[in-house]
């Protein structure tokens, strides 16, 4: 189907409450529609279609058109399209009918938009707050124009004490094990509250954000165009290079720059290192989370080489700040070619030599095989992403579904694992290894001469549109900017890969025993960085042997105030 | 599945040990690595477009008394990007290799560079913008957050 | 009498005293698998010095809590002392076997109750998978014991010993000797059996709540494990070759625990960690089978 027909099938079905299509780039089309059709729109992209759900970006537009702008961003795979569904609700009534009962993926989605821009989703299944903490006082929504980066919710004398998260009740004949909000075996900020049955899960209920950081915020009203690359790479711990290169591509798309084909191939080859390093340390992290350390004192050691590779090429390990608008920033040479190449050989015949020691042993399949099942059609109702998707053979991958940089001249091989274990899911962390490795070579040789960065004439105009996919270690990342004057956007929304993938957790662990949850939740490589984009800064200075709730909330506060002013 | 333990072991054995003696001994980084921040005050010309580009703000330009320019570096919020580098005309500030960078008191990441300007002061032609987009929004001052003014 | 307190001086500081080293020979051990220079070989006694000076916090008053850890070391020197090395234990006119497999279960109880009356749940969920490998692994061990003193007819140490050391190998002591091995494992609490504290399943389980002293205690309780159980070990079911002396025959079962405990490293660190459903079918089926077979074996006189 091209994106033609695409808008003639939306015509033809909902003719009269389509207000207006745009088409800036050949396959990214924008379909105005009226507020009252959007779950009827939505449910025949998603059902009739085949569409697949991305994600929902809320826009204060109130300044220009006096209305909030929601973005529905559908992807259709086979066809290489994407669909964004924007309804605009008055400023007044700020209410939008929730497409989640239609599309489950659309859960957190939705009451983000509600939690950051105020825009209520009626119908919702679960409207409880997804990213504001409990004692966020009512109507301070965050992304909204007229709350500046630098405001503070009003700090009242007595802190709420009895504002709490309204969880789910444990069903009758189970007890409660709460695992958090230190999350002991990734040692991140995240809360599941685990209804046992002795050992086994009956259920549970997550809650996560603790660590909000304000990226979108700041990206809205602080930042210019050229600064946020450097946030983007900021907003995940192992996977920056993929959030900066989005960004930069979705920008490069709403101004209408092209960055030169050296470059496109210089962000293909770096985003391929990135996977490499990536998930070698995933599989280092599965085997610490199932206590066999030698796994991970070894897949690292194996990891190591190419971390001082990027040393040398971009000038860090990790935070590489090689992409600017435009292009990339430092080129690479020729003369740092044959060291690439040896590095990923010499990694290459490692990660084989493990992934054959791996296979035959007997207790390690006891803890992966047949655990965290998560067959194709609960994938495709969730709509994972990344190696949890293709571990359950759904074959979606965006550099070959939406391709980007020079992965339409170089198609990578998309892996698949038929089980939908946890198991798949770490033979397909290891192809996907050997496969970049390939890439990496292919890559190397294929890669045009010529300028690094585009040269830029002219102001980006504004009221312009990009959207874009990124296929990092983890899954798809997407990043959709609003172009708008003054040399800064105005909107940039990310979703990051595991923010999809956590709405599944519920449904892998149940029926599970308490060990097999961190190893399960592990098996997603769950990235909390990168799905959370707001930090509060949050200090304890003193202790005392008894303090109330109370007095904790007081000190935290002044701790924080002190950072503040200091 | 002795087979595969013992194709473990062999892996692990092969390695041999890789703890790297740090910090009992220096461990220098690769060549172009972004270290922290110098600034050779004899070539500054004061132009200010180092304080645009950086994402952390953390140069301020502070223009006391007409013919007296202070650039602040606050650079405990100095992210390492190396964009002020990458757009000082006279290449006066560079990265160096040093990444020890912690230290107790904050006082110890503050630098200062004091420049005596003449008359030329607001045009802004000593900074060429590499593109459009970083152009100096304001020449002369650095907008406080969220209000920046085109020129 | 001179020779009963030396006894007990050298059992108390070769059991009880090196037992950290033998940990810090096995975490060596282990790093240099995983390629790296590892801790130094004291280390363990460092951490225990800086434990003991530490604070010791209470989540409650309850006195249960507050002598588990005593209680659980205070079993193991117990145990140290009704154990064989080489020769019969220093107090082996004061117990048996018997006494020996009741106080070497005290010392598991001392940390199940420690951590039930901790009030954290994942010290319950620490401690019901402590009593469930209790209940799975120490039925094995007493079985192989009570094959060696069915061998004997007597159920002290120093008489299992001194029958072994007369009638040779026999197929039962053999398949008896093979059940201890494959308990020993989960008995010291080692990987793929570390089941009560996995660190990173449940946050060192029982021992969640522990600081200080407390810790101590119990972790020089866990390293003393070490050496008594390849203590009995060596000294029941692979006694050879036999010399009269008392102190060359300590030292050549110390020798053979060495190896011993190279085996137990060397599980320890090519094996993730176990479920519990799976340890304890692994022990309730298969490895009780073996030590029935071998109480089989006893029973008819092999």
């Amino acid at each position: 189907m091209t994106s033609a027909e695409l808008i003639g099938k939306l015509r033809q079905a909902f003719g009269p409450q389509i207000q207006g299509v745009a088409e800036r780039v050949p396959g990214k089309v924008r379909v105005t529609v009226e507020p009252s059709a959007i779950v009827p729109v939505s449910k025949f992209v998603y059902r009739d279609l085949g569409a697949r759900f991305l994600i929902t970006a809320g826009v204060d537009s109130r300044a220009e058109r006096g209305c909030f702008d929601v973005d529905h961003i559908f992807s259709l795979d086979k066809d290489k399209i994407f669909l964004i569904l924007r309804c605009s609700v008055p400023a007044g009534a700020a209410a939008v009918n929730a497409i989640t009962p239609d599309v489950p993926a659309a859960n957190w989605a939705e009451r983000e938009l509600r939690d950051m821009l105020g825009v209520t989703p009626e119908g919702h299944p679960d409207p409880r707050r997804l990213v504001l903490s409990d004692d966020w006082p009512e109507g301070l929504y965050p992304l909204r124009k007229d709350v500046k980066y630098g405001d503070w919710p009003p700090v009242s004398e007595e802190p709420a004490v009895d504002a709490t998260y309204p969880f789910k009740q444990a069903p009758p004949g189970t007890s409660t094990v709460v695992v958090g909000p230190f999350f002991p075996v990734l040692e991140e900020p995240a809360q599941l509250r685990l209804f046992v049955d002795g050992e086994r899960v009956v259920d549970c209920d997550y809650r996560g954000f603790h660590n909000h950081r304000g990226i979108e915020k700041m990206g809205d009203s602080e930042l210019t165009y050229n600064e946020i690359p450097f946030i983007a790479e900021r907003i995940c711990g192992i996977c920056g290079f993929i959030h900066s290169t989005c960004y930069c591509e979705a920008a490069e798309e709403a101004m209408g720059v092209k960055a030169p084909p050296r470059a496109r191939y210089i962000r293909s080859l770096m985003l391929e290192v990135e996977r490499v390093h990536s998930h070698l340390l995933w599989l280092g992290i599965a085997g610490h989370i199932l206590g066999f350390d030698t796994v991970l004192m070894q897949a690292w050691r194996i990891r190591e080489p190419i971390m001082w590779l990027c040393e040398k090429i971009t000038g860090n390990r990790k935070t590489y700040g090689m992409n600017i608008i435009g292009g990339v920033r430092r080129d690479v040479p020729k003369e740092i070619h044959p060291e690439i190449l040896g590095v990923v050989a010499r990694i290459e015949q490692e990660s084989v030599a493990v992934l054959k020691a791996i296979q035959g042993d007997t207790t390690l399949k006891m803890r992966l095989s047949g655990v965290g099942l998560l067959p194709k059609e609960k994938a495709q109702e969730f709509a994972v992403v990344g190696p949890t998707a293709r571990g359950s053979d759904w074959d979606i991958d965006a550099r070959v579904d939406h391709p980007y940089s020079a992965y339409d001249e170089l198609p990578p091989k998309v892996i698949t694992q038929p089980e939908g274990d946890n198991w798949a899911r770490v033979v397909v962390r290891i192809l996907e290894t050997l496969e970049s490795i390939r890439w990496i070579r292919e890559g190397l040789r294929q890669m045009p001469e010529g300028p690094v960065r585009a040269k830029i004439e002219e102001e980006p105009p504004a009221g312009q549109w990009g959207v874009f996919t990124v296929e990092a270690p983890r899954g798809e990342a997407i990043h959709y900017v609003l172009t708008g004057g003054n040399n800064r956007p105005a909107r940039w929304r990310v979703r990051a890969p595991t923010y999809q993938n956590l709405q599944a957790l519920p449904y892998m662990i149940q029926d599970e025993t308490i060990a097999d949850v961190p190893i399960t939740l592990g098996s997603m490589d769950p990235c909390f960085s990168c799905t959370e984009r707001v930090e509060i800064v949050d200090a304890q200075s003193g202790k005392a042997h008894v303090l109330t709730q109370q007095d904790l909330l007081r000190r935290s506060r002044e701790a924080t105030e002190r950072l503040r002013r200091g | 599945m002795i087979i595969s333990k013992l194709r473990e072991a062999i892996i692990c054995f092969r390695a041999g040990r890789v703890t790297l003696p740090y910090p009992f001994a220096p461990h220098d980084p690769e060549q172009g690595f972004r270290g922290r921040v110098m600034v050779d005050a004899e070539k500054c010309v004061g132009c200010g477009g180092c304080a645009e580009v950086c994402p952390p703000r953390c140069i301020e330009v502070i223009d006391p008394e007409p013919d007296r320019r202070l650039l602040r570096f606050y650079l405990e919020r100095c992210t390492y990007c190396a964009r002020c580098q990458e757009v000082c005309p006279e290449k006066a500030i560079s990265m160096t290799q040093e990444y020890e960078t912690a230290t107790n008191d904050r006082n110890d990441l503050h630098m200062e560079v004091e420049i005596f300007m003449s008359t030329c002061r607001r045009c802004g032609r000593c900074y060429e913008p590499p593109t459009p987009l970083d152009r100096l929004m304001v020449t002369g001052m650095r907008p406080p957050a969220g209000e920046a003014e085109a020129t | 009498m001179a020779a009963g307190i030396v006894s007990t001086v050298v059992t108390l500081v070769v059991l009880i005293g090196l037992a950290p080293l033998a940990e810090g020979l096995l975490r060596k051990l282990k790093a240099i698998v995983h390629s790296r220079k590892g801790p130094p070989i004291l280390q363990p006694y460092l951490d225990i010095a800086k434990l003991l000076v530490k604070e010791d916090l209470a989540p409650t008053r309850n006195w249960v809590w507050r002598i588990a850890p005593s209680l659980a070391l205070g079993s193991t020197m117990v145990v140290a002392l009704l154990t064989p090395i080489g020769s019969a234990p220093a107090f082996g006119f004061a117990g048996d076997v018997i006494v020996f497999i009741y106080f070497t279960s005290l010392a598991a109880v001392a940390i199940i109750l420690g951590a039930f009356a901790s009030g954290n749940p994942y010290a319950y969920v620490g401690g019901s998978r402590e009593m469930m490998m209790m209940l799975s692994v120490e039925p094995v061990m007493t079985i192989a014991l009570v094959v060696g003193a069915i061998k004997a007819h007597s159920l002290t140490f120093g008489g299992i010993m001194g029958s072994g050391a007369t009638s040779g190998p026999s197929i039962s002591m053999a398949v008896a000797g093979v059940a201890f091995l494959l308990a020993l494992q989960a008995q010291v609490g080692k990987l793929p059996f570390d089941i009560p504290e996995a660190e990173q399943e449940i946050m060192e389980g029982p021992f969640i709540e522990r600081s200080g002293p407390g810790f101590a205690l119990f972790r020089w309780a866990m390293h003393a494990r070490l050496l008594i159980f390849s203590a009995v070990l060596i000294s029941v079911f692979a006694p050879w070759p036999h010399v009269g002396n008392w102190a060359l025959s300590m030292v050549l079962t110390l020798a053979k625990m060495g190896v011993v405990l190279a085996l137990v490293g060397v599980a320890d660190v090519v094996n993730p960690r176990l479920r519990i459903d799976q340890s304890m079918a692994y022990y309730a089926r298969i490895i009780v089978f073996i030590a029935v077979v071998a109480l089989a074996f006893a029973i008819i006189g092999a």
